[in-house]
């Protein structure tokens, strides 16, 4: 226990220098405000708006801390604060792994919590301005920690699991996080018709969907999150009957211990950051990949290229196409683009490939370590990032190029120049501020997938 | 021969002053900066990278000030810092080639010069091994290789020997020797008892403060 203090307490030093925290806890405060007000984004139910009660701000606060707050609370947990670890040092240190996990999960959601306390305050502050019936912060702060507490533990619990073994600790426990996100918000859907008890409450992990439609069956309540057309006037939304909703509470203390016992596991299966350092040192160049030059016998010194952006962009260009699989699974892109639909199909296939190709790149360009050395080269750090945009943008006209040439449209070509670009100037940018390749991938993973599903 | 010229150079950080007041001149040539952990050698050379700006004071290129001049100056620099995050995922070749592309160098000329450099250093054979499996020694090498690359006029190398066994000092310092014929070296060092030599100016760096040995 006492070591679990120590690294709890030294965690909570490090989140207490991140200037992202700053950011973390206004993300709920702001987008409430938006739902609050019943603008472009709303909850509504039967087509009507809810009159803001202060329990009604409260599923409000809730709603968006369950959905919004997951996906960006995982970035930030996830991105440099406390990644950077020295973990030669940690691997030999006498500390059992399980302390060093539950410590950081405790510190973990001390974070997440104490946003969703921020989360509350400006709740109290958003409902006494909206005057709509009496003051109650109780039941506020009851609707907000009973829907988005278990989901925060749980999305902390999951980040462990992810960080425990070196397999889910890079990109493909980025996809997995990003899966059960998508899950989550899909799941309340096997609700069906069926009124409100443990199992069926047990099927909502973000726990929003109960407090919305009350007790009765999900299909009968016609309600929105997000938008919609809206008809005039406001109704009341009954809290209560979905907060003490048959088995609804219980569901989320179960979720509560879901999380809780996800953690547990997270520090019994925790393996050592040297097996992944080990597995990625194993990993040598096979040799017919190698294209060794020779040394030549007298030595003259390169001259400056032609064209020093071209050569940065030719640079960028083959990093972001590195290795054996891009080329390949570029071919299979360009493939599938060419025997079906291009909007729906190829092009979709090209970004998520440039997805995971770009934000790589992009961490690569962006470490911070490595600026050191290239902030002091003639090239400026706009004329690279321009270079790896374009380089982006070329990679994705490139496996546009067959269907655009087939179908003698310029159409695909046009689509490929904006997803590319557009993917890349995000890539860039995103890594640039978080100096890494995890936030940039996690955000175009979304875009990607709001892109696939429109 | 173009000449950096420090006048009146510091630095701080906060409240703490790193460097204070320095002033000279180093011509073409080897220059060894040495002194305890901590004394600013670093920093001096970070400031002579262009890393980091002074806090106050002037520094000279070829006669030009900077920050007018900087563009000119990174033109001819050749940099190793003290710890680079390699990408461990590409081959040294693909990264020195990365860096000599932002150094504005020809791409086959680069290549050429690279196999020369990993010849000489001792890398040849792992130049297209992928980084994650160099050692700490290949990598300092590594970093040392793309500072060298394109001939530049002036080379600020940060502990370019350590982590480096006996053999590869020598090949390493070999190579800065001939080198400094016709360029501005400077580096810092702890090995400065075994490189007595006419040739070579000795600056001692210590409580922010620098004199010549």
């Amino acid at each position: 226990m006492r070591a679990a203090r120590a690294v709890f307490a030294d965690e909570l030093r490090r989140y207490g220098r991140s200037r992202g925290l700053w950011l973390l806890l206004l993300v709920v405060p702001i987008a409430a405000r938006y739902l609050v007000e019943g603008s472009a984004v709303h909850i509504a139910l039967r087509q009507h708006l809810l009159v803001m009660s202060w329990g009604a701000v409260g599923v409000t606060i809730g709603v968006v801390a369950s959905t919004m707050l997951l996906p960006i609370g995982f970035i930030y947990l996830r991105s440099n604060v406390t990644r950077r670890r020295p973990w030669q040092v940690e691997d030999v240190s006498p500390t059992p792994r399980i302390a060093m996990v539950l410590g950081r999960f405790g510190a973990d959601c001390v974070v997440l919590l104490g946003a969703l306390a921020v989360a509350t305050l400006a709740g109290c502050i958003l409902a006494w301005r909206a005057d709509q019936g009496p003051i109650d912060p109780a039941r506020l702060s009851l609707a907000v920690w009973l829907i988005a507490g278990p989901s925060l533990i749980c999305l902390v619990a999951l980040r462990h699991l992810l960080n425990a073994v070196p397999v889910t600790r890079g990109a493909l426990g980025d996809v997995l996080a990003f899966l059960c996100w998508f899950a989550m918000l899909a799941m309340p859907v096997t609700m069906a018709a069926a009124p409100s008890s443990f199992a069926v409450n047990l099927r909502d992990p973000g726990g929003y969907i109960r407090p919305i439609i009350g007790s009765g069956a999900l299909f009968a309540a016609e309600f929105a999150v997000g938008g919609g057309p809206v008809l005039p006037g406001r109704v009341p939304l009954d809290v209560d009957a979905g907060l003490h909703a048959p088995g609804y509470i219980g569901a989320r203390l179960a979720w509560l211990a879901i999380g809780l016992a996800a953690a547990l596991v997270a520090g019994l299966i925790n393996r050592p950051a040297s097996m992944s350092h080990r597995r990625l040192r194993s990993r040598a160049t096979p040799a017919w990949l190698r294209r060794p030059v020779a040394a030549p016998a007298t030595i003259f010194p390169p001259g400056p290229a032609r064209s020093a952006s071209a050569a940065v962009f030719l640079s960028e260009f083959r990093l972001i196409g590195h290795g054996l699989a891009f080329p390949i699974l570029a071919i299979a892109a360009a493939a599938l683009g060419l025997a079906s639909d291009y909007r729906h199909v190829g092009s979709p296939a090209a970004l998520l490939l440039l997805v995971f190709a770009l934000s790589v790149q992009a961490g690569r360009d962006e470490a911070p370590g490595l600026q050191r050395l290239t902030a002091t080269m003639p090239t400026s750090p706009a004329l690279r990032r321009a270079a790896f945009v374009v380089a982006g943008a070329a990679w994705a006209l490139l496996m546009a190029l067959p269907h655009a040439v087939v179908s003698a449209s310029t159409t695909p070509l046009l689509l490929a120049l904006a997803t590319g670009g557009g993917a890349a100037a995000i890539a860039g940018l995103i890594a640039a501020v978080a100096r890494s390749a995890f936030a940039p991938r996690m955000v175009l993973l979304v875009a990607w997938y709001a892109y696939f599903a429109t | 021969m173009p000449s950096l010229k420090l006048e009146a150079v510091s630095k701080r950080y906060g409240r703490k002053t790193v460097l204070g007041q320095v002033d000279w001149t180093f011509d073409a040539g080897l220059t060894l900066l040495v002194g305890p952990s901590g004394a600013g050698k670093s920093t001096l050379l970070r400031l002579i990278a262009t890393a980091e700006r002074p806090t106050r004071g002037t520094l000279r290129w070829d006669g030009a000030t900077l920050p007018a001049a900087r563009r000119t100056l990174r033109a001819q620099l050749g940099y190793a810092p003290q710890a680079v995050d390699l990408p461990e995922e590409l081959t040294g070749r693909e990264f020195g080639l990365h860096m000599a592309a932002l150094k504005g160098l020809d791409h086959a000329a680069s290549n050429g010069q690279l196999s020369y450099l990993g010849e000489r250093l001792g890398l040849a054979s792992d130049l297209d091994g992928r980084i994650s499996t160099y050692s700490g020694g290949m990598r300092r090498r590594l970093v040392l290789a793309q500072a060298l690359l394109g001939e530049p006029r002036l080379l600020a190398l940060d502990e370019p020997t350590a982590e480096l066994d006996a053999a590869s000092i020598e090949r390493v310092m070999g190579l800065i020797h001939e080198r400094a014929q016709t360029a501005t070296v400077i580096m810092t060092t702890h090995l400065a008892e075994g490189l007595n030599d006419a040739a070579i100016t000795t600056l001692h760096v210590e409580d922010g403060q620098v004199r010549a040995l």
